[in-house]
């Protein structure tokens, strides 16, 4: 779908899913990494936990359908080269500290002189300029200055964040809807631009909200083991089955209450409750709740008798019992049973890479959307270091294979 | 000019990972048509934070966030004569979301099949937990649902403990990147070919994408990961820390050896670095419990903001974990312009999100508030689709307008 155009991928462990996203739509994209490859490619978990620059997973998730080329930004000889290329790409993906590509002449305006059609996008922790710009950041740093840190985990223990690192994640989202919105008025005016995206508030959206609640003088939710508190009303999400754990959306409303008056329906069937409590006005149940007309005691009791009958079936029970009763219960499903999912299969969502130089082949996350005209094809595997050099030097750039050995000599490449 | 000023989204999304995909095009100039019923309102206006804490379909600052910039058209597509202004609209635009249950567009007539007759080179997008097929197409719900079942929940949480899970509806804060891009990336590709395309997004497999590695770890290692609580298999110490305080804490994050270094220099413990318990990343990561102790005891006799300062002035990441008031009095975010102060016709003055990127040329734009449902009904027919006032007068008389 993107095939006219190429993608430059300076990026750092910072950046990586924001190429891989034009890649998959079939983007020509060349990562650059420095002679001797990404220092991100030394990220666990490793391929038989066997640290090497090419065993990576965290390099494997996020850089396919990339070609790799190595390229010592720190010479002359080496930025010549990247002007070159710069003067046939769409997209210039960086995520440096802010101020490190301008001190080494590869900023925007630097490059943007040698392609005006340029789009340079930048993927920093708190964005190119103001007060904390500078800060040192991680990926947990930055869930907490976003807001998202304090509203995860158990209320009796600290804050926790998902174990697969995100905040970065989020921010390659908004990097790549920033890059193909400047495409599309490039697109129009001949002019490129530069994309400036903040992990830190690329991830407010994962608040979904509850960042506004002081400005709104509203309740602000709260961690709660395996829930939320808001205001007074522990909501409870994660809820123990038999054979381990499924999440309950029991609220209340015009909408989420009809969920529960079936879910109450369904209880009364399997003599858990008493008609009077069947039928209760689930619709209003949180305003009766919040005036006080309907004891907080009685609602936890409520949860007590769900709780309990979750308790007793098993997750595949309760999801089937789900779909034919369209109930909000959903299993929490371990990776393994991810990679097992049924629904996946039939979709065939995963998609099968070759790694021929470890006589392997790995499942893939799949397509991460199906279109009917142009759809997502996975073309290569995650590059070696510098594999294609050669391809993109001398083919693509006209270099003879002696100026290329010099460069190699060189450490330029 | 705006980017996308010349793009035109009729929109059926609701809830949130549909709604988030059509914000992203509407700050950058794209006009979206909202269509929602006053006899079934989204309901994300039933969910806050709410301004003063006050319930009300218009007060809720989520749908005013993740609505601004559209426009809203109030129909009732079970009353004579909406079904034609639906049609018309696809003729109008270039791009139709929905985000409803597969079935629900196909019931209505309204799915691409039906629509592309009328607009041949129509982008559609579909957006939905699980995709238009499968076994579980029909499994619907929220994105708290779809967070579990894609693994999420289980891998947010203490290892001695239940799953905590993460806040909210989780893929809903991925989905919409992913829809956003697609519709992007179609829209390229009609302009160069004059051919449209329908685009099915099941949220769940957009979403797995953000757990690439441990995917890979249980298919090639068959490793099953699970929540580690904030332990990071490449970094030692890695954590969140008591401060001074009611719910107060200290994210202390050390990628380095050098802010390691700096960490211990810092808590006048430069004696941990030649501790043979800590001196090397795998001796910090083995001693985890006994590390995070003294650090611990470190952050607790002072107040979050002071830690981080300390420590960010040594070089080392780490941050106060901020509540709502922390984030919306931060002045790096308020140097970007993250919120934004607005005037809503029924409630007021309010706050919402800005656009989360900077464009350098082209800015973002919020023009309008979230929309009261029907609030533009007027606009849209007149302006828009160029009905006269009878054929308004008569749409209003059959009740469609609502």
């Amino acid at each position: 779908m993107l095939s006219p155009y190429r993608v430059l991928d300076l990026t750092t462990e910072r950046g990586f899913l924001c190429g891989q996203i034009l890649g998959d739509l079939g983007a020509d994209v060349i990562k650059i990494e420095p002679p001797g490859g990404s220092p991100a490619r030394l990220l666990a978990p490793f391929f038989e936990d066997q640290a090497d620059p090419n065993r990576s997973l965290y390099w494997w998730a996020y850089n396919r359908n990339k070609r790799s080329i190595t390229l010592n930004l720190e010479t002359d000889q080496g930025r010549e080269l990247l002007y070159r290329l710069v003067a046939g790409a769409r997209f210039l993906i960086e995520s440096y500290d802010p101020g490190f590509l301008n001190e080494r002449r590869l900023g925007y305006a630097d490059l943007a002189a040698h392609n005006r059609e340029l789009i340079h996008v930048s993927i920093t922790p708190f964005g190119q300029a103001g007060p904390k710009a500078a800060y040192a950041d991680s990926d947990l740093v930055i869930l907490a200055m976003g807001g998202p840190l304090l509203l995860y985990g158990d209320e009796d223990r600290a804050p926790v964040r998902l174990s697969v690192p995100q905040a970065y994640l989020h921010a390659c989202g908004d990097a790549a809807i920033g890059a193909l919105v400047a495409n599309h008025e490039c697109n129009r005016s001949g002019t490129g631009q530069h994309v400036d995206v903040s992990a830190q508030q690329s991830v407010t959206l994962a608040t979904q909200a509850n960042n506004l609640a002081y400005r709104l003088q509203a309740d602000e939710s709260r961690r709660m083991a395996g829930g939320v508190k808001v205001g007074a009303m522990r909501v409870p999400l994660v809820w123990r089955a038999k054979d381990g754990f499924v999440t309950l959306v029991f609220l209340f409303g015009p909408q989420l209450g009809v969920f529960s008056q079936r879910l109450m329906n369904c209880l009364y069937e399997e003599r858990r409750c008493d008609i009077a409590t069947r039928d209760k006005d689930w619709i209003s149940y949180g305003a009766l709740l919040a005036s006080g007309e309907e004891p907080m005691q009685e609602y936890e009791r409520v949860v007590g008798v769900i709780a309990g009958f979750l308790a007793s079936r098993t997750k595949a029970d309760l999801f089937s019992l789900a779909l034919e009763r369209g109930l909000l219960i959903a299993p929490v499903a371990t990776v393994g049973e991810v990679l097992a999912s049924p629904q996946l299969e039939a979709r065939q969502y995963w998609r099968v890479l070759e790694h021929p130089e470890l006589g392997r082949a790995f499942p893939y996350p799949g397509p991460f959307a199906r279109f009917s005209e142009t759809p997502i094809i996975y073309r290569r595997r995650p590059p070696l270091v510098g594999e294609h050099n050669y391809e993109v030097y001398s083919r693509e750039l006209g270099l003879s294979a002696e100026q290329i050995r010099d460069l190699a000599q060189r450490e330029i490449v | 000019m705006l980017p996308l000023e010349d793009v035109r989204v009729l929109d059926f999304m609701w809830a949130l990972a549909g709604p988030g995909t059509t914000r992203a095009l509407a700050d950058y100039g794209a006009t979206v048509v909202r269509i929602e019923s006053a006899n079934r309102v989204d309901g994300a206006r039933t969910v806050g934070p709410f301004k003063n804490n006050q319930p009300a379909h218009d007060g809720s600052g989520l749908f005013g966030t993740y609505n601004a910039g559209k426009l809203g058209l109030g129909l009732d597509l079970s009353k004579p004569g909406a079904r034609e202004v639906i049609l018309d609209l696809v003729r109008w635009a270039d791009v139709v979301c929905e985000s409803f249950s597969p079935k629900a567009m196909r019931a209505w007539r309204l799915d691409y099949d039906s629509l592309r007759v009328i607009k041949p080179d129509l982008i559609m997008l579909s957006s939905c937990l699980m995709g238009q097929t499968g076994p579980l197409s029909g499994f619907t719900g929220f994105g708290t649902m779809a967070a579990a079942v894609s693994g999420f929940y289980n891998l947010c949480g203490w290892p001695d403990r239940a799953p905590s899970g993460p806040f909210g509806a989780y893929t809903d804060y991925v989905a919409p990147r992913f829809g956003a891009v697609a519709v992007l990336a179609a829209l390229d590709y009609r302009k160069r070919t004059g051919k449209g395309q329908y685009i099915d997004q099941a949220q769940a497999e957009s979403a797995l994408h953000f757990l690439g590695p441990a995917l890979l770890d249980c298919a090639a290692n068959g490793r099953m990961s699970q929540g580690l609580g904030n332990d990071d298999p490449n970094y030692a110490p890695h954590g969140v820390y008591p401060a001074l305080g009611n719910d107060c804490w200290v994210a202390i994050a050390c990628l380095t050896e050098e802010h390691w270094r700096q960490l211990c220099s810092v808590m006048a413990r430069d004696d941990l670095v030649s501790n043979k318990s800590f001196a090397r990343l795998p001796d910090r990561q083995l001693n985890r419990g006994e590390l995070d102790q003294i650090i611990g005891a470190w952050t607790g006799s002072r107040s979050a903001g002071a830690a981080e300062l300390l420590l960010q002035g040594a070089g080392v990441p780490a941050a106060a974990v901020k509540d709502s008031r922390g984030v919306c009095q931060d002045e790096q975010l308020a140097s970007r312009g993250y919120l934004i102060e607005i005037d809503h016709p029924a409630c007021g003055k309010t706050v919402i999100e800005g656009s989360r990127f900077v464009l350098s040329r082209t800015p973002a734009s919020i023009s309008r508030p979230a929309p009261i449902v029907g609030g533009d009904n007027q606009y849209v027919l007149q302006s828009i689709l160029g009905y006269d006032e009878e054929r308004i007068g008569e749409l209003l008389t059959a009740g469609a307008l609502q």
